[in-house]
């Protein structure tokens, strides 16, 4: 009945396993068979250029979008399955958006709160004692009050990031968590992630942050249009990648201005 | 002599300013005051009016437009709702019923419900029932249209976030997409229910008992009781505006409120540190 595999992590954390997977917009095709199977604690970073195709991956994951065919597996859930519990399975699954996507008319705490109280039915005590927990574990519990507009980028992603975790997920998702942020706040939302890691926690971040990716991950995926085009450990892809569109792409990245 | 920018804006606003006086000055040396006291403001005939134009016109004008506004607000919802829904009948029923009763003068609503529902059915409405009715299903129709921009204004993101955390649709709709819809929609609100208050004037057509006039059926019939021109118009005027002006101040009000929540739970909370510049990282 499990699908996890016990081999690594820790109880708690989910695997996930991605089988053929596509997904359409309309005419245009942008998941063209994808596979990849992260293991129970295991970091993967996804990386690739705009447009490859790296959101909708993520997000058909936790099923924010359908997609066409293949076949995702989260932990327990078959996400792919029609008659699965969307709730429940989206509960175990964090998510962090490159907008954070906070509740702007919340404060940071009811961000933490909300969920756990309407969804949960956890008393407003309990729930407040795990959010303020979890908002000191990202530095700030001294802004708890606060509400997004009242908080900088790199703080407002730091509330989503304890926003996701009082939910206790299995499984985080990492959408370019840092391109939003002004390059001084960057290195607090690595640090947490870093962290999170490091507790065991099964992640998948999309990132152009490389040194984060060499640092923190266990393996890197490379994506170019709707294709897995490498995939292997962080020194191997980004540090002596095998395939010519790797090779640009790190190029690029590593060195905007071309020499 | 050159002017700087600051100096020739502050010259243009004065000559604005002495334009706007002087056309005052010359209006008010021109019109004729004591023919226009004498039709519009002549109080004394009319001083019989109160209280009865506040403790029926202005009761039976709030009665009626209340009644209206909550179930045109209730419809309004459901209409909205049923306009994003992905369930096509739904979407057709409500752009129709939107469409018709946007579209047609709220007078033949009123005239339908006084004269068309008692052929009908048989049934006696009450002015109140006719009125709230009325109002409502106009009303419905507009308020539909604000609340259903209203949701859409709300960034998808945050219901994608409320979803991702595992909020079923329906509590990502209470809890997040419609208290934020409601800050964008209570200006519109409010001048819906603004309108509905003068439109409560249509209940006219039908007809009613005096116990059951509301403020322009009172005037109306005061001008025929009193030697005073419109004053009892006019009188009926400024009683609509001791509706509106108060509401208009207390959706400002409410307005602030929803959006300074936090920071007043904070300054109650006695925290010295300032919202905006304190411990930022
Ligand atoms: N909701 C959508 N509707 C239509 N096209 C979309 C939608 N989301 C993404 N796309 C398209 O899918 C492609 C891949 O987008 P995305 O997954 O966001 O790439 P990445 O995250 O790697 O930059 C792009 O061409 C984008 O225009
Ligand atoms: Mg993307």
């Amino acid at each position: 009945m499990s699908t996890e595999q016990p081999s690594e992590g820790q109880p708690g954390v989910a695997g996930v396993i991605i089988e053929g997977l596509y997904k359409s917009f309309g005419d245009n095709e942008v998941l063209k068979g994808i596979d990849i199977t992260v293991n129970p604690g295991e970091v993967v970073c996804l990386i690739g250029a705009s447009g490859s195709g790296k959101s909708t991956l993520l997000r058909c994951v936790n099923r924010l979008e359908d997609p066409n065919a293949g076949r995702i597996v989260v932990g327990d859930f078959e996400a792919t399955d029609p008659d699965v519990n969307l709730d429940a399975m989206r509960r175990q699954i964090g998510m962090v958006f490159q907008q954070f996507n906070l509740f702007p008319h919340l404060s940071a705490l009811e961000n933490c709160t909300i969920t756990p109280r309407r969804v949960l039915k956890r008393s407003r005590e309990e729930a407040e004692a795990e959010a303020l927990h979890q908002l000191e574990l990202v530095g700030l519990k001294h802004l708890a009050e606060r509400r997004s507009a009242q908080l900088s980028g790199g703080q407002q992603q730091r509330v989503a990031i304890a926003r996701a975790l009082t939910m206790k997920p299995k499984l985080m998702l990492f959408d370019e968590p840092t391109s939003a942020l002004d390059p001084e706040t960057v290195g607090d939302v690595l640090a947490i992630m870093r962290d999170l890691a490091q507790a065991g926690m099964t992640m998948i971040v999309v990132t152009h942050e490389m040194g984060f990716a060499r640092e923190v991950a266990d393996r890197v995926v490379f994506m170019d249009q709707g294709v897995v085009v490498e995939e292997g450990a962080a020194e191997q892809v980004i540090g002596a990648p095998s395939q010519p569109r790797t090779q640009d792409f790190l190029r690029r990245v590593l060195n905007p201005l071309g020499e | 002599m050159a002017l700087s920018n600051r100096e020739r804006r502050r010259l243009s606003l004065g000559i604005q300013a002495g334009i706007f006086v002087a056309a005052a000055a010359v209006l008010v040396l021109l019109i004729d005051w004591a023919a226009l006291r004498q039709s519009f403001l002549n109080i004394e005939p009319v001083l019989p009016m109160f209280p009865g134009i506040i403790t029926t016109g202005l009761v039976n004008t709030l009665q009626y437009t209340a009644v209206g506004f909550i179930f045109g607000l209730l419809g309004g919802t459901l209409l909205a709702l049923m306009r994003l829904s992905s369930f096509p009948v739904y979407r057709w029923i409500a752009t129709a019923y939107i469409e018709l009763f946007r579209g047609i003068p709220a007078i033949l609503v009123f005239l339908a419900l006084g004269f068309g529902v008692s052929l009908a059915f048989g049934w006696n409405l009450s002015t109140l029932q006719v009125a709230g009715s009325a109002l409502a299903i106009v009303g419905s129709a507009y308020i539909a249209e604000t609340l259903r921009a209203g949701l859409q204004a709300v960034p998808k993101g945050q219901v994608e976030a409320a979803r991702a955390l595992g909020m079923p649709a329906w509590r990502a709709m209470v809890s997040i997409q419609i208290p934020q819809a409601f800050r964008i929609v209570l200006p519109p609100l409010t001048n819906e229910a603004i309108l509905l208050t003068k439109d409560s004037s249509l209940i006219f057509v039908v007809g009613m008992a005096g116990s059951a006039a509301e403020l322009t059926k009172m005037g109306r019939d005061g001008i025929n009781m009193y030697q005073a021109g419109l004053t009892p118009l006019v009188i009926a005027g400024f009683c609509y505006l001791l509706i509106t002006i108060p509401l208009s101040l207390l959706a400002r009000r409410m307005e602030g409120r929803v959006g300074s929540r936090a920071s007043r739970k904070k300054a109650k909370k006695g925290s010295t540190s300032s919202p905006v510049t304190g411990g930022v990282a």
